[in-house]
């Protein structure tokens, strides 16, 4: 019987039974499986950690997306450093106020094993033409492009590997260089029940560069260790405040139904674990 | 000084076999006998059962071998980002192996936990504060040094930190959040005698008592490194005198003490034959000299680097013997696999059979000297 088991920590791990392996690709350093679990659907894994999986990939997306995107209220421009397989792109298209989205993913084979394999997570965002591909380096996307945006979305891999600058000082940086007055920048941070430093280290990064740093979190099952955590950078205090009338009123609007995201959720999950609130 | 060891002769069969494979392979070959590692392995897990081995990959780091290993339920000793791909390239998972290196830059750190290596081997501090940004996913052997007098290859001298410092590193590390599974000691390579692992294995046991006492985190591994002796030409060693003691140390160890182990030599050596031939000959002052097509910078780099003078074996048993030199295919005057060696005429074509060459002959055989390809390995079973 065939088994993936998480490389993630020494001392303890999660292991999925592999029903089917779908596709398998060692190039270089790197590692890629997807395969089919007869609980949690398609299964990615990169370099031995979970990347996402059918069942729960709804919570990280719609969590990313319409945090950031409800919150502000008048995203016209949005932003997506990786994500790949095409499930953020999927959310953040489903406002019908967000007029254009670049994606900025650094191999395109990537979009192309997840079009073939994780069908369900794209569902077709690929070919929406309010949809801008970008195959780059995230990095130097940011650094040097003149495009601005009202929210960002960085859907990175863990900061071991190759998301690793996508965590850095100079990176949040840019994203603040190319934020539009008011915007917000969302990132996927880790599991800080087993990851703190990770929080610590985003904090002093993040809160370099924009006057308003926090974290929400979800819980997404397959990241193994409780709650994850987002990074939430902006100048513009007031949208992690806004209200639930104002969250009620968007989501009414936006006319779309989501499983995991509500207004009430999206109040609730900015208020933080004690030992996250000593960590910042 | 170790002497040459050469034998004259060879049955039919043997001869017919190995022509037969230089026939179809080509020359030089590493012939690498699948079966014989199994059965090395196999021999160890009786000798010491209980005991986890991570086979040590530097001593003959082929895929073949390792993909062998790993069907057999072997676990893997790394130490650098390419023996991390090596396996990655055999589907073994990162847990499956355990990283040795004591000294890492920040980069091979990062590669292992990439490649699903988490317990890493340290022996100083400086190497410890280099964990801290991951010490939430890894886990530390503190390497102990215990200098062998036998070994053959000394590596206790490189690496290890003194006993009388394990207690200080350990409450160091609990300061510092960084989690220490256990010791590893490496004693040496080609131990004549257990002496040093018996002893070793009773001081680790007397330290992790001595840091459990005081630490919220126990230490429950124990690594015994490799060493493990194998029988060149003269070595004389007779396993069950040289394991029974070792076992018997382990046996004495509480039961919640995981013990791993990290034999490269005594899996590999016996496993490979080297089939070399005659490329030329000439006569200089006293000496005939044969020039073969594999030598010092190939598979006999192992004469140079792993201080082992392998067993030779010729075919023609005429009598009649010259001193002679056996010289390796390069341009350079070091590349002498056997000075003042009495041989029989040999021809061009005639071969050269080298015995006992798995550990550390291919892993170092890879120069460029001269463009060289160097020796073809082959698996046979
Ligand atoms: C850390 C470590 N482990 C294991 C080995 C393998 O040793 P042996 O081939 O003697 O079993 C070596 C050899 O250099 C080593 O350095």
């Amino acid at each position: 019987m065939k088994e993936f088991q998480e490389t993630l920590y020494d001392a303890i791990s999660q292991n999925f039974r592999i029903d089917k392996m779908y596709f398998e690709q060692k190039t270089g350093h790197q590692h890629l499986m997807i395969f089919h679990n007869a609980v949690l659907g398609r299964v990615m894994t990169l370099d031995g950690v979970v990347q996402t999986t059918e069942l729960d990939e709804f919570i990280y997306h719609e969590m990313m997306a319409h945090v950031p995107i409800f919150a502000h209220g008048n995203a016209r421009r949005v932003l997506i450093i990786g994500g790949g397989d095409g499930g953020m792109l999927r959310e953040v298209l489903r406002h019908s106020e967000v007029e254009h989205v670049t994606m900025v993913e650094i191999d395109a084979a990537v979009i192309d094993m997840a079009k073939k394999y994780l069908p369900n997570h794209s569902a077709g965002a690929f070919d929406d033409e309010r949809a801008q591909i970008v195959i780059a380096d995230g990095m130097n996307y940011v650094r040097e492009t003149e495009d601005r945006f009202d929210v960002i979305i960085s859907d990175s891999t863990d900061p071991i590997g190759p998301g690793e600058v996508l965590f850095t000082n100079d990176f949040y940086a840019q994203c603040k260089r190319i934020l539009n007055e008011g915007g917000v920048m969302a990132a996927q941070n880790g599991v800080p029940f087993f990851q703190i430093d990770e929080v610590k280290n985003t904090r002093l990064r993040m809160s370099a560069h924009f006057s308003d740093q926090t974290f929400y979190s979800a819980a997404v099952p397959t990241y193994y260790g409780g709650i994850m955590t987002f990074a939430w950078g902006t100048d513009n205090a007031a949208l992690r405040g806004t209200a639930i009338d104002e969250l009620r009123a968007r989501y009414q609007n936006a006319g779309f139904r989501t499983r995991y995201y509500s207004p009430e959720i999206h109040i609730a999950s900015f208020a933080l674990p004690q030992y996250v609130q000593d960590a910042i | 000084m170790k002497t040459r060891h050469i034998q004259y002769g060879a049955s039919e069969a043997e001869r017919d076999y190995y022509r037969s494979l230089v026939k179809q392979h080509g020359s030089p070959l590493l012939v690498v006998n699948r079966s014989k590692i199994l059965q090395q392995y196999n021999t160890l897990k009786s000798y010491l059962p209980g005991v986890a081995f991570y086979y040590a990959i530097k001593a003959f780091p082929h895929p073949e071998v390792l993909h062998l290993l790993a069907e057999a339920g072997c676990h893997f000793d790394v130490a650098s980002e390419g023996e991390i791909d090596l396996l990655k390239q055999l589907q073994v998972s990162g847990r499956r192996t355990i990283h040795t290196h004591p000294i890492k830059k920040d980069s091979h750190i990062r590669a292992a936990l990439r490649g699903g290596s988490t317990t890493f081997v340290v022996d100083n501090i400086d190497e410890l504060k280099k964990l801290i940004p991951y010490r939430s996913r890894t886990g530390v052997l503190l390497r102990v040094s215990f200098r062998s007098e036998s070994a053959t290859v000394d590596l206790s001298r490189k690496f290890g930190c003194a006993p009388g410092q394990v207690l200080e590193l350990a409450t160091e590390a609990q300061s510092l959040g960084v989690h220490i599974r256990g010791l590893s000691f490496h004693v040496g390579s080609q131990c004549a005698n257990s002496d040093m692992h018996v002893s070793a294995i009773n001081q680790c046991m007397q330290l992790i008592d001595e840091c459990n006492q005081n630490k919220k985190n126990p230490m429950n591994m124990l690594d015994i490194g490799g060493g493990f002796p194998v029988n060149y030409v003269g070595d004389d060693i007779d396993l069950d005198t040289f394991f029974k003691p070792v076992g018997q140390a382990l046996s004495q160890l509480s039961s919640d003490i995981n013990i791993i182990a990290e034999p490269g030599r005594f899996l590999v050596a016996p496993a490979v034959t080297g089939i070399a031939s005659v490329s030329g000959k000439a006569r200089r002052g006293d000496y005939q000299w044969y020039y073969l097509d594999d030598g010092i910078y190939g598979s006999y780099s192992g004469q140079l680097f792993d201080h082992v003078i392998y067993p030779l074996q010729i075919f023609n048993t005429d009598e009649t013997r010259t001193p002679s030199i056996l010289a390796g295919p390069t341009c350079d005057s070091i590349d002498i696999i056997a000075e003042d060696v009495a041989l029989p005429d040999m021809a061009d074509g005639d071969l050269v059979i080298g015995h006992m060459m798995g550990a550390y002959t291919y892993a170092t055989a890879a120069t460029r000297f001269n463009s060289l390809a160097g020796a073809n390995v082959i698996f046979v079973d």
